[in-house]
């Protein structure tokens, strides 16, 4: 008897798993499908080069959970400004922190290759904390110093995303101390020496990283080229 | 046995939700010489002036048909070369009464290339009771040829009076806006503010956002456009009505009642990106569109109407190469999907599709057109309903007694107030007959319709028998 009854109900839901599939009504967040419809308000002039900040700013700015933080900065290119594919896999690196100057480890989800050597070499890291719906948080953020009184401003950035005459334009990005948050570095926590051996081993964030930080600025062609580095450097 | 019995009544609930396993029937046999061939746009008008609709389905390297339904068959009735030339490779029409002599001439756009300056130009077709002649053939028509790729045509009756113009959507070059003036046809699309460049695919005309006629343009590698009519000139309020979705790539896209409340709203899919239901609230559209029916394909035409008559629309997407899909607009902006067999086509390479009651038996059929990459014949459906289901079906027809494209119709009873319009083209590449088809919901009494015609103006009228096509003529 218990075995029929077993039956009956996993009859029932499966059957009522099979409805409710085909019920346009999910309520399963799309996170790549709102940053793509919101595309356009991020970026008025569709001008999105090394605007990470700009999604990082948009995503913070959203009345959203710890968890949807998480999930939003996991799809785009904090140094190209790129959208990334929701399938993408990070690359495992190490930033150095500002204050302590301490390697700090974790996921930084890249459009390509070149764009984890950048923000490896021209970036670094702060602990944040912010109050989400679901509470307060503190995480590692990628931050630039204020490249608003640079003479060499990249022109192929939109400078007004980012300034408001020399200051940083607090109402386009996120101001931390006096730098620009450009992403989220993922699951970041202080480094093990097996992990920095592993990074500088790895044939990106190792060898192809060394080549690439030791190119002449003029001969950078993959990634954004120079654009970020002249931002950020 | 108790149990036994729980599962047969937990049956009884569920299975009619998917009884509809077998939605379709295949018509494609009353297809005469049906041969493979790559085709493209369908549109349906009254090709020869007889009275009744006409499926015209382009052919890309193979000739243009006009598909009349003859003694149960669709046969092709027209072998003319201005008409059929398959030299010229058309892939777009649309049908519209142009020089308002009562009857609608055919624009068929021509792509011989995929982007940019293209070698033949477009043909506007006119039938003169004997021959079809090519209004771009005269010579004081040859001003502004349009020399540009295109992919889909609509027809705009942009001042509401009857003078109907051309919305030509080009692709890597601008787009056209043709209309007779003094006699000659002229390119208006500067002066009209609509002369952009962009990778024009779909384009719709309607009463959208105003009370005249306006028109939204889905596009590939740009903006959308949503031209807000201002007095018979247009002013894109895509990004203020956000629908630029500038990342995503346009194509099948319909004027649709989501919500069953007296407004057309846009369902618009997306090349391999979300297909989205944007419904208008607060002067802004919001996207409602949820999985399944957002989940990315390769589609093509977009179809929304009511095949089964049961009072509730159906979404038919037709992609290339890959599954059609079907869906059915439930009350409240619910999306359910509807499991297909028949018209599944998971071989086909569908790059249009039409519906028409071309029988006039009251139930639509539905006209897939496919080529592309693959030669493969036309097919035809038609839903499998029982004789019990009743419809109505409205045909407005403007003051030169044209088919009224571009007007809503709006059935009003004590169920829905349910809005169509009267199909302008070219939801990509296709025209759908000009005929508002409804199908009456169980329990359904007091119906009424509205016609709002293309100045804005309405009137609206009492029905008290259903199962026929009301004709009603604009003063």
């Amino acid at each position: 008897m218990k075995f029929l009854n077993n039956i009956v109900k996993f009859t029932v839901v499966c059957a009522l798993t099979l409805l409710f599939s085909n019920i346009s009504n999910s309520s399963e967040k799309n996170y790549y499908k709102e940053l793509i419809t919101d595309w356009s308000r991020i970026f008025p002039d569709q001008n999105r080069n090394a605007a990470g900040p700009k999604f990082f700013k948009y995503i913070i700015d959203k009345d959203i959970t710890y968890e949807d933080f998480i999930e939003y900065n996991k799809l785009y290119c904090a140094v190209s400004g790129s959208l990334i594919d929701p399938n993408a896999e990070p690359d495992f690196l190490f930033v150095s922190e500002r204050k302590t100057n301490e390697k700090i480890c974790g996921d930084y989800y890249k459009c390509c290759i070149p764009c984890s050597c950048d923000v490896m070499k021209y970036s670094k890291v702060e602990k944040m904390k912010y109050k989400f719906i679901n509470g307060l948080k503190e995480f590692y953020v990628f931050t630039i110093k204020n490249p608003c009184n640079k003479k060499d401003f990249p022109n192929r950035v939109n400078r007004n995303y980012f300034c408001d005459g020399e200051k940083i334009n607090n109402d386009q990005v996120y101001n931390l101390n006096g730098r620009v948050v450009i992403g989220l570095l993922h699951k970041g926590r202080s480094c093990k020496k097996v992990e920095i051996d592993f990074i500088r081993s790895h044939q990106i964030t190792g060898s192809f990283c060394e080549l690439r930080n030791n190119t002449p600025l003029e001969n950078l062609e993959t990634g954004m080229g120079d654009i970020f580095i002249k931002l950020a450097r | 046995m108790k149990y036994l019995k729980k599962l047969i009544i937990f049956f009884v609930i569920i299975i009619p939700t998917y009884s509809s396993a077998g939605f379709f029937e295949d018509l494609t046999s009353i297809i005469s010489d049906n041969p493979k061939r790559l085709s493209y746009g369908v549109s349906v008008t009254d090709v020869n002036q007889d009275g009744n609709f006409d499926f015209v389905v382009t052919g890309f390297g193979y000739p243009n048909l006009a598909l009349s339904y003859e003694n149960g068959k669709l046969i092709n009735i027209i072998n003319q070369k201005k008409f059929t030339d398959e030299f010229r490779r058309t892939i777009g029409v649309a049908a519209c009464d142009i020089d308002k002599d009562g009857y609608e001439e055919i624009y068929f756009l021509n792509t011989d290339t995929y982007s940019g300056t293209k070698k033949y130009s477009d043909r506007l077709i006119d039938f003169d009771g004997r021959k079809f002649i090519d209004l771009f053939e005269t010579e004081k028509n040859q001003k502004d040829l349009n020399l540009t790729a295109g992919r889909s045509v609509v027809c705009v009756d942009r001042k509401g009076d009857g003078n109907y113009g051309i919305y030509v959507a080009n692709y890597g070059g601008p787009t056209r806006f043709y209309e007779y003036s003094n006699d000659i046809i002229i390119d208006k699309s500067v002066q009209l503010n609509l002369a952009k460049v962009t990778g024009g695919r779909a384009v719709v005309a309607g009463h959208i956002i105003s009370d005249n006629i306006d028109i939204f343009a889905a596009n590939e590698r740009g903006a959308n456009f949503l031209y807000e009519n201002k007095k018979g000139k247009f002013l894109d309020v895509a990004y203020e009505y956000r629908v630029e979705d500038v990342l995503q790539n346009g194509r099948g896209t319909a004027l649709s009642d989501i919500y069953y409340r007296g407004r057309l709203d846009i369902l618009n899919g997306n090349w391999g990106g979300f297909h989205r239901a944007y419904v208008l609230k607060n002067n802004i559209f919001k996207d409602i569109a949820k999985p399944p029916y957002d989940e990315p394909s390769r589609i093509r035409t977009i179809i929304s109407a009511d095949f089964d008559n049961d009072g509730f629309d159906e979404i038919f997407m037709n992609n290339i190469g890959e599954k059609n899909k079907l869906f059915k607009i439930l009350d409240n902006g619910v999306i359910e999907q509807i499991p297909l067999d028949i018209a599944l086509e998971k071989d086909g390479y569908g790059t249009g599709a039409a519906v028409a009651d071309i029988d006039n038996d009251g139930i639509l059929e539905l006209l897939v057109s496919h080529g592309e990459s693959v030669d493969q014949p036309l097919s035809l459906y038609k839903a499998k309903i029982d004789s019990t289901k009743k419809y109505l079906r409205i045909k407005p027809l403007n003051k030169y007694g044209a088919p009224a494209r571009g007007a809503t119709v709006t059935l009003i009873s004590n169920l829905r107030k349910h809005s169509k319009t009267i199909d302008a083209g070219s939801g990509y590449l296709c025209q759908m007959e000009p005929v508002a088809h409804y199908g009456i919901r169980k329990k359904e009494k007091n119906i009424k319709i509205q016609i709002k015609w293309t100045n804005g103006e309405t009137k609206i009228m009492s029905v008290k028998n259903l199962n026929q096509t009301i004709t009603i003529k604009q003063k």
